[in-house]
């Protein structure tokens, strides 16, 4: 018994005593690491905002945020902080905005990437195409943007994330349009197509325009479940036909098809603009 | 005098055997994890050999002096809390200090308490000599390790990435623009190659030398 | 749902834990030379992984993170994954001692399977939740047992064959598991939603 006393002594001992170093190891440590750290972000804010007085933190659902301001108390832009779930865990990053909601910058503070496949998301070639992008950029995927093949899912979840936080940026804190309302009185009478994604792919429309307004709505194209197809179009063109404006409800019952369908009108009306202007061009030139 | 060279015989063979005789990576082909996957740069296996060589220092160093207070049936659970905490100090001091090989080694630092190396030499030696051969055997054995992952390292970046030395002051660009990386070198796959022919190697040159 | 899916398929063929990110490489070359040996081994790494997943998710959360020491979480970790194993191992003599004789003989060496400890951390570090952190637990162990048998059928066709004097051992072994790894690679390109 005294041996067996001694062995669970000893190894109490031995446990308490690399607590206790432990302990003593992280006191000293801990608040170097964590020094490092606002050092770290302290220096990046002064990278991205060589103006930089003073900032205040406001912290929304989507992430913390760093409204930026120089010494005559102007707004210079904001440093958003949030997180995503990439391929191997969350990743932490920075966003530098400027006011007029364009990217300074993208720093990644934490992750746990593989090695040679998802840390691209630290490197240049991932990170100089967000450069100067701004919050009317659509960020989409293989639009304006692309994501680094064999690390697809880590890049996608960046894209998805920052695109996600620079409209809040936009929106809640710089106060900016994010996107410019269609002028629908603009565009030239006649009949236009365009398409949208709908729940179960794409949904194809055709729109008429008559004298500046838009007359009929009529679905060409569709994999929707018809009884919500029907639904959604039941909601929506009257919205958009009585109200002559694309900022309608899309909380249906059928919500995606809603979605997929405005989209479609709002495809259709840019294609319509777009190609009146380059008409306009040739005219020009 | 003589009773002199001899002890120092003694202690640089404990030094050396770890090196060269029984190489950790390439005669007893133990701690093959972090061999393997942190080897991609020079730099990071210079930082996981070195943060091994101190675990192994300072555990074998601490094990050898309490060798007569640690009863036989308990052994391996004490040698274990060692371990651990000096690896969890390496770890914090690593954050601390060298952040950015911190971030590259990853959950490879914590895994060292596994590494295979360092209970190895506890239960092999630590745990039966005395304190100061201990050491020599400790850091003798480090460095062997850090000799294997230094081998390899260099021979998967210079194909899998064309560089030396690189994310350190001391990067070198070793080919011209129009080199395209040898990616393999570099992915998992190129690491079990690679070191199956280095093993390959080395028994040559012990065979040819009759160094066994 | 689909999460826990994704982390059972990606952790067992894409991200293999033997053959892509190097986790248990040690018992992967050691104890892979017979298929029975395998089994039995892969079969003890799926037992002690689960459960010390489970228990060091709870022990993180519920003890460590409270109280505020998860500077202990390294040393903690290791030993309830020592003493599990010590548990596990006098529960099999006593309950069943037909398993024990199955598997006994490989549960001192799982201690030192760095494998267990990395899933526990690794289940930390990503932040999954306890039902994502035992799935990945499964998916682990079971890629990691797959890469054990796989490998101990390769190796028993190669105890046939005429291998150079040089690479005999354990050089040819990780080349052959260099083959399988690249393999193992082509599954990545699965990956692209």
């Amino acid at each position: 018994m005294p041996e067996f006393t001694r062995q669970v002594l000893t190894l109490v001992v031995v446990t308490v005593v690399a607590a206790g170093l432990l302990a003593g190891a992280n006191m000293i440590t801990a608040p170097v690491i964590a020094e490092r750290q606002a050092e770290d972000y302290r220096s990046a804010l002064e990278e991205y905002f060589p103006d930089m007085a003073e900032f205040k933190t406001e912290v929304l659902d989507e992430g913390s945020f760093d409204l930026v301001y120089n010494a005559g108390g102007e707004l210079l832009g904001v440093m958003a902080s949030a997180s995503v779930q990439g391929y191997d865990g969350p990743i932490s990053y920075n966003l530098a905005v400027d006011k007029e909601g364009a990217i300074l910058g993208l720093r990644i503070v934490e992750h746990t990437e593989t090695q040679g496949v998802g840390d691209v998301i630290e490197k240049p070639e991932f990170q100089n195409q967000f450069l100067g992008k701004n919050c009317l950029d659509p960020l989409q995927i293989g639009e304006d943007v692309d994501t680094v093949s064999g690390a697809t899912i880590s890049t996608s979840a960046m894209i998805n994330s920052m695109r996600q936080l620079l409209s809040v940026v936009a929106e809640n804190l710089l106060l900016l349009e994010t996107e410019e309302p269609l002028d629908i009185a603009a565009v030239p009478d006649g009949a236009y197509r365009g398409s949208g994604e709908g729940y179960f792919g794409e949904i194809g429309v055709e729109v008429t325009v008559d004298s500046g307004k838009v007359t009929a709505i009529e679905i060409v194209e569709h994999h929707e479940k018809p009884t919500y197809l029907v639904e959604a179009v039941a909601s929506i063109s009257p919205q958009i036909i009585d109200g002559q404006t694309l900022e309608v409800d899309t909380k249906t019952g059928a919500t995606e098809s809603s979605i997929g369908i405005v989209d479609a009108v709002k495809d259709a009306l840019t294609k319509a603009l777009n190609a009146e202007d380059v008409e306009s061009g040739e005219d020009d030139g | 005098m003589k009773a002199v060279k001899m002890m120092d015989n003694l202690y640089l063979n404990d030094f050396t055997r770890g090196i060269f005789k029984e190489n950790p990576t390439f005669r007893l082909v133990l701690g093959m994890c972090p061999t393997l996957a942190i080897t991609v740069l020079v730099k990071n296996g210079l930082g996981m050999g070195l943060a091994v060589v101190a675990v192994l220092a300072c555990s074998n160093v601490v094990i050898s002096s309490l060798r007569r207070f640690i009863p036989e049936q308990v052994r391996i659970p004490c040698y274990i809390v060692i371990i651990a905490t000096f690896v969890t100090i390496i770890e914090m001091v690593l954050q601390a200090f060298i952040p950015a090989l911190y971030d590259a080694l990853g959950v490879f630092v914590p895994l060292i308490v596994v590494n295979c190396i360092i209970l190895g030499r506890a239960e092999a030696f630590a745990g039966k000599q005395p304190v100061l051969r201990s050491l020599c055997d400790g850091i003798g054995s480090g460095l062997g390790f850090t000799l294997g992952l230094l081998l390899l390292s260099l021979v998967r970046e210079i194909f899998g990435n064309g560089t030396l030395l690189a994310e350190t002051n001391y990067a070198i660009q070793l080919f011209g623009p129009n080199f395209e990386p040898m990616r393999i070198f570099a992915q998992p796959a190129g690491a079990f190659i690679v070191l199956g022919l280095l093993l390959a190697l080395t028994n040559i040159i012990f065979k040819r030398f009759q160094i066994d | 749902m689909e999460k826990l899916i994704s982390i059972l398929f990606i952790y067992i063929l894409v991200d293999n834990f033997v053959l892509q990110r190097f986790f248990g490489i040690c018992p992967f070359l050691g104890v892979s030379r017979k298929m029975e040996t395998a089994m039995g081994m892969g079969m003890a790494v799926v037992f002690v992984i689960t459960l010390s997943t489970l228990v060091t998710w709870l022990i993180h959360y519920y003890i460590l993170v409270p109280l505020g020491l998860e500077f202990l979480q390294l040393v903690t970790f290791i030993l309830v994954i020592a003493g599990l194993v010590q548990l596990v191992e006098i529960f099999l003599r006593k309950a069943s001692p037909t398993l024990y004789q199955g598997l006994g003989i490989y549960l001192p060496l799982i201690t030192t399977n760095c494998a267990v400890l990395a899933v526990a951390l690794l289940a930390v570090r990503q932040e999954f939740t306890l039902l994502e952190s035992v799935v990945f637990g499964i998916a682990a162990s079971l890629g990691f047992w797959m890469a054990l048998v796989i490998m101990s059928g390769i190796r028993e066709r190669l105890e046939l064959t005429k291998v150079p004097g040089p690479l005999q051992g354990t050089a040819i072994t990780l080349i052959t598991a260099g083959i399988l790894s690249l393999a193992f690679m082509g599954f990545r390109g699965m990956l692209t939603f």
